[in-house]
């Protein structure tokens, strides 16, 4: 067992560093506080993951074939860490980076490697994600947009809802129900979607995460061939659980958190506020909550750096993560109230608009901690 | 980083697994219905067969001793390990045990005292030892489930231990940290198996999602607190140590609580080993300074330059 970070580890996380240092601009600070998937934040992405790519620091981890350079996933998750805790200059793209690209690698006909996969490797790519609908959140396997076949096509009509960055993405990592099923895993499939296609429509919804994250997309009558199907009919499920196992860790908030709750310690003792024994107490038992999520989310990463599959220790990590992130959130919200106004500090504003969504996204928190009753302690499932 | 043991490290744990579901170790009800059960066979046993001296060997080190404590406080009985495993390479390696360590007030009751040889001050002023005489030591009855008792006052010829306060406290914080995690842990599992048999409203209670959650957050807290002991005893920084301790202390209170409210009636009898675990995590709680002053202390340190 070694707890520590290797000396190549370090010198990683060095270079990822003096690059942010270098090369995000002196407003980028105001310019975060957009969200990853606002206009301002795409447009950045798409001149700022260009220069991540040229640098080897896009996906280090991807097979050199498709543009990476095989290094190991300790890594591409030091990367995560470091730009999360920077504000995620990748913008959506960083959801290329951790599932897409790899689950098209995985998955994809050599014609859809060939598309999407290059553009992704250089930074030019924006996706989103069709999953959620009105009646299928928590519970994704009722959902019921659909997709007839009508020759050598797929015609798809339905409705998504809260799906990231659709407003100015360019494919959508669609999922539908096709053949004769209206419920249940067994009948769904992914499709590969120009958001350019005609009948696809999209509205933002104005958000507390940020303008430009969350939108209803309404499809009608959208056709889309039959080469634009990923993997088999009814393949959809077991495509989407390697996807998730992948986005499950994929977000490493507690560096940002962790980072925030020094900014807001620095501010407290600079205004003479940080040598009551409960505002001490309560900071140090944030810190603490970081550094469990942390070192659960660690594991994790080992796990999967040995090949391993990822059973329940990803919603134990998930779990810790959300606690953290509201811990030090509602830290903030006690002790520095003023730093929710105006141009207070925006890295604790950041921070809050993007921790909101944490315990909700991805899987909510009471989804993971059924999956941890159910597959870490063996607890029979409920009955109805 | 690695979180799998090494060949060395994964040998040493499954051969202390084998010791630790044999008989020795296993639940059995007391004599007069006492509230622990001191294993001397079972102490015994971890001390001819070298485990306490594992942290001295270069594969296995004080993160194996760490992970020892966390296994053996996972029993239903009773064996001195963290003191022996982890602070007696520190203070002294030919101290005589079981042995006792004052983290606290010395008038205070103190755990493993009537059945230790030897004892271990971490004060204030620095670390010290003694070897323990007959005259020393009065026990008293607890409602935690240790053995307790109380030093006489001046009756120890007292020893400074040549040894670095800080990285004393540190070990022992770690330690207790794996201390307090396998007790919660122990009586999680005793508690799981509970509510996977016992049925009520014809169904069993683990089936029940107001159970079923806050179980899998006990689970999580416990998880998390066993990597931060055996990352804190392989750093011995001060900010991990009071991490680890302070984390686990305070998921502690709620867990215990909760323990006890699923296992219902059946977990106030001295008929099931739950309050082995239970009362022996009220107790560590409290220890070097408890949740409040392990929290505040790592906030002391992790900003004392902000």
């Amino acid at each position: 067992m070694d707890f520590d970070w290797t000396e190549e580890d370090r010198a990683f996380r060095a270079r990822v560093r003096d690059f942010l240092a270098r090369e995000l601009p002196s407003d980028w600070a105001a310019l975060s506080r957009h969200g990853p998937g606002s206009k301002e934040q795409t447009e950045f992405s798409l001149e700022f993951c260009p220069k991540l790519a040229e640098a080897g620091l896009l996906v280090p981890h991807w097979p050199s074939e498709w543009g990476g350079a095989g290094r190991p996933p300790w890594e591409h998750f030091i990367l995560g860490e470091e730009m999360w805790a920077a504000g995620e200059p990748r913008g959506a793209q960083y959801m290329n980076v951790n599932w897409i690209g790899p689950t098209l690698m995985r998955f994809g006909t050599d014609e859809q490697k060939r598309r999407y996969i290059p553009q992704m490797a250089a930074g030019k790519a924006i996706w989103c994600q069709g999953f959620s609908e009105p009646n299928a959140g928590s519970d994704l396997a009722s959902l019921r947009t659909r997709a007839e076949r009508d020759g050598d096509d797929y015609v798809v009509n339905g409705q998504k809802i809260w799906t990231s960055y659709a407003g100015l993405a360019e494919h959508c990592f669609l999922l539908a129900r096709v053949g004769g099923s209206d419920k249940g895993k067994s009948g769904i499939a992914i499709f590969l979607v120009p958001m350019a296609t005609p009948g696809i429509e999209v509205r933002s919804i104005p958000s507390l995460i940020g303008h430009g994250d969350i939108h209803e997309t309404f499809l009608t009558d959208v056709r889309v061939p039959a080469s634009a199907r990923l993997g088999q009919e009814g393949e959809a499920w077991s495509i989407i659980n390697y996807s998730l196992a992948n986005e499950r860790v994929g977000i490493p908030r507690y560096e940002l958190a962790s980072r925030v709750l020094d900014g807001m310690v620095k501010e407290l003792s600079k205004r003479g506020r940080f040598s009551d024994p409960v505002t001490r107490l309560r900071a140090g038992s944030a810190s603490a909550a970081c550094e469990a999520a942390r070192i659960l989310v660690h594991r994790t990463v080992d796990k999967r750096s040995r090949g391993e599959a990822l059973g329940a220790e990803a919603s134990i990590a998930r779990v810790a993560v959300a606690e953290a992130d509201h811990a030090v959130t509602d830290f903030g919200l006690d002790y520095m109230p003023d730093a929710f106004s105006g141009d207070g500090d925006l890295a604790v504003q950041t921070h809050h608009e993007r921790a909101i969504v944490t315990g909700i996204a991805a899987g909510a928190t009471e989804i993971q901690l059924g999956m941890i009753a159910q597959r870490w302690l063996d607890l029979p499932r409920e009955v109805h | 980083m690695r979180f799998q043991p090494n060949e060395d490290q994964a040998t040493f744990l499954s051969v202390l697994d084998q010791m630790a579901e044999g008989d020795a170790a296993a639940w059995k009800t007391s004599p007069e219905w006492a509230r622990f059960e001191w294993s001397e066979t079972f102490d015994g046993m971890l001390e001819a067969n070298g485990f306490l001296d594992c942290a001295g060997e270069e594969t296995l080190g004080l993160t194996m001793a760490v992970a020892m404590t966390h296994r053996v406080a996972r029993l239903p009985v009773l064996a001195e390990c963290a003191a022996s495993a982890v602070l007696r390479p520190l203070v002294g390696p030919e101290l005589p045990r079981p042995i006792a360590v004052v983290d606290g007030d010395p008038r205070d009751a103190i755990r493993f005292l009537p059945v230790a040889r030897s004892v271990v001050h971490i004060g204030e002023g620095g670390v010290r030892r003694a070897v323990l005489n007959p005259n020393a030591v009065s026990p008293v009855d607890s409602l935690f489930a240790y053995p307790m008792g109380r030093l006489a006052a001046g009756a120890l010829e007292w020893q400074a231990a040549n040894a670095d306060p800080e990285t004393v406290r540190n070990a022992w914080r770690a330690a207790l940290a794996a201390e307090l995690g396998g007790a919660l842990k122990g009586g999680l599992d005793a508690v799981v198996a509970h509510v996977k048999e016992r049925r009520q409203f014809g169904r069993p209670l683990g089936s029940f999602q107001a159970i079923q959650h806050r179980l899998a957050g006990a689970a999580t807290r416990i998880e998390a607190a066993h990597w931060l002991a055996l990352k804190a005893a392989q750093s011995l920084d001060p900010v991990d140590a009071a991490t680890a301790l302070g984390y686990v202390q305070d998921a502690a209170t709620r867990i215990v609580n909760d323990l006890h409210q699923f296992m219902g009636a059946m977990g106030l009898t001295l008929e099931h080993p739950l309050h082995r675990w239970t009362y022996r995590a009220r107790l560590l709680r409290s220890a070097m300074g408890g949740a409040a002053g392990n929290l505040e202390d790592l906030a002391e340190r992790r900003w004392r330059a902000a």
